[in-house]
């Protein structure tokens, strides 16, 4: 950049800018209006204003948060002449306070968040809305990444917004007493977010919507963990987000085709990222309240550090794994243990593990059948093998996904 | 902001053997809620209503009314009662139906429309 890195001289740049600046702009517009939709309108709005200006501001995001309450005034002002309710006019003269305000912005992110995971609002929509109004994802980009039609999306997050309006959801922190549960929700919206975007190898979504969602769920998992530091099951939560983004670069081979963890490259792991999540465990241990994501955030940590010592500690692996189990039991859990067990105690041990799970219920998930697999190749029954990645295939796996099958099973046959 | 906490409940629950007992039970529970609610501040009202058996329901369709005996929708748990309760927000409104007495049911918390609000 020609003046040293300090202005924002290309378009690219105070276009990141004003991404980077939402959350915090959009927040305080949402707290001062009570209102997601005119919130996000607002800032839309000035967005668009901010990109054509002959020479970009020196602060963004104080000068969009700035023209976008003078624009949500005007709106509000519009309104209030149309209807004249009390209400209206109410609304009216608490934002005209709220413009005399000095700045600096005020920070209402948490009170955002906890207001889109509310627990008044289903399990499903949080996330979405969170993505939406925090993020600033688009909707078809959030509808691809929880697999329904954008028209449904669009609908399940128009309705959460009319709730949250009209419903008289409080826009308040909600008392210490009650974090635990909300956090609850808010970690669960989250851990959806980051399944379903992870779930994602080979960015096929992602280049649908030409939006990177795996950087758009870390940034608004470290924005929690940041928000949160005295929670450590936030911290483990935005430890997973960057160990599983630390491989971005590892999962996928030259052909497009997804390497799993056990084959690929450390080398080619993000170092950074791996270091920025162990000092969030360490930060989280120090707080002296385990939880799943920390555990989680463990065993894929402790994956991590075959990058410096060329080895995975199994026996860690399935120790963790008997913790989480214990703390979240679930047919998924099991097969993550089963596997771990495999590598101590042979591909046997791991089948019988196995066979022990209810087959009916995982019989409609790929990686029952991935795993199967991998084990019946070990143990040397590469029919029974194949048989199980036909199965996996059969599940329509994402490209990324279905190319490594495929490859793995020609290479059984 | 005012909200209806709207009691669904399954009147059979008051209909065994320990059903007379349970009754005075949740009676009891109302009475101790709407202290609480006058010690609080709370402005609020509420009935108890009759058992749904006592129900007669008019069903329009075509611009034609037709009677019809019994509640509105055949369920297990009909509307028994209601407070109508003035609070801050939602959140506060759920506090109170947390603690309103149900035996078997659930509670529909619903903003009521302010007079003179558009719409």
């Amino acid at each position: 950049m020609a003046d040293g890195g300090r202005g924002l001289s290309l378009p690219l740049d105070l276009a990141q800018a004003i991404m980077a600046a939402r959350p915090r702009v959009v927040a305080a517009l949402a707290a001062a209006l009570h209102d997601l939709d005119a919130a996000e309108e607002a800032f839309a709005e000035a967005a668009a204003r901010c990109l054509v200006l002959p020479a970009p501001p020196r602060d963004v995001g104080a000068w969009l948060f700035v023209a976008a309450r003078r624009r949500a005034l005007d709106a509000l002002r519009k309104k209030a002449a149309e209807v004249r309710s009390t209400e209206a006019l109410a609304q009216v003269s608490d934002m005209a306070d709220i413009l005399e305000l000095p700045e600096p912005i005020p920070d209402e992110r948490l009170r955002l968040l906890f207001i889109c995971c509310h627990p008044a609002l289903g399990a499903e929509v949080r996330a979405a809305l969170a993505l939406k109004v925090i993020c600033g994802l688009p909707v078809a980009a959030i509808a691809r990444l929880f697999a329904v039609s954008e028209q449904a999306m669009f609908q399940r997050i128009t309705r959460a917004k009319v709730k949250v309006r009209d419903a008289g959801i409080a826009f308040e922190l909600p008392p210490r007493r009650d974090w635990p549960e909300r956090l609850g929700a808010v970690l669960l919206a989250l851990e959806l977010a980051f399944t379903a975007a992870y779930a994602d190898a080979g960015g096929e979504l992602a280049a649908d919507v030409g939006e990177d969602l795996g950087a758009e769920v870390e940034r608004l998992a470290l924005l929690v963990a940041e928000l949160l530091p005295q929670e450590p099951e936030a911290l483990g939560l935005a430890a997973q987000v960057l160990l599983a983004r630390s491989r971005a670069g590892a999962r996928v081979d030259g052909e497009g085709a997804m390497v799993p963890l056990s084959r690929q490259n450390p080398a080619r792991w993000d170092g950074l990222r791996i270091e920025q999540a162990r000092a969030l465990m360490d930060r989280a241990a120090t707080l002296g309240r385990s939880g799943p994501c920390q555990v989680m955030a463990a065993i894929q940590l402790t994956h991590a550090r075959r990058a410096f010592d060329g080895r995975t500690d199994w026996a860690a692996i399935l120790r963790l794994y008997d913790v989480l189990l214990a703390l979240r039991p679930s047919p998924m859990v099991a097969l993550s243990r089963a596997l771990a067990l495999a590598q101590i105690e042979g591909a046997e041990a791991g089948l019988a593990e196995l066979d022990a799970l209810p087959a009916e219920r995982l019989a409609l998930a790929r990686p029952f059948h991935v795993a199967r697999a991998d084990l019946l190749a070990k143990a040397g029954r590469e029919d029974a093998a194949r048989a199980a990645l036909g199965a996996a295939l059969a599940l329509k796996p994402p490209r990324a996904e279905r190319l490594w099958l495929e490859g793995w099973r020609d290479r059984l046959a | 902001m005012q909200f209806m906490l709207m009691i669904n409940e399954d009147e059979s629950a008051y209909a065994g053997p320990d059903g007379a007992a349970l009754l005075e039970a949740t009676l009891a529970g109302h009475m101790k809620l709407a202290e609480d609610l006058v010690a609080a501040g709370v402005p609020f009202s509420g009935e108890r209503l009759k058992p749904a058996a006592t129900a007669t329901t008019i069903r329009w369709e075509n611009g034609t009314a037709t009677l019809h005996d019994g509640p509105f929708a055949e369920t297990h748990e009909e509307l028994g009662g209601f407070y109508i309760i003035d609070v801050e927000s939602l959140d506060a409104a759920l506090e109170w139906a947390r603690r309103i007495p149900v035996p078997k049911g659930g509670i529909e918390v619903r903003p009521v429309w302010p007079m003179g609000a558009e719409g």
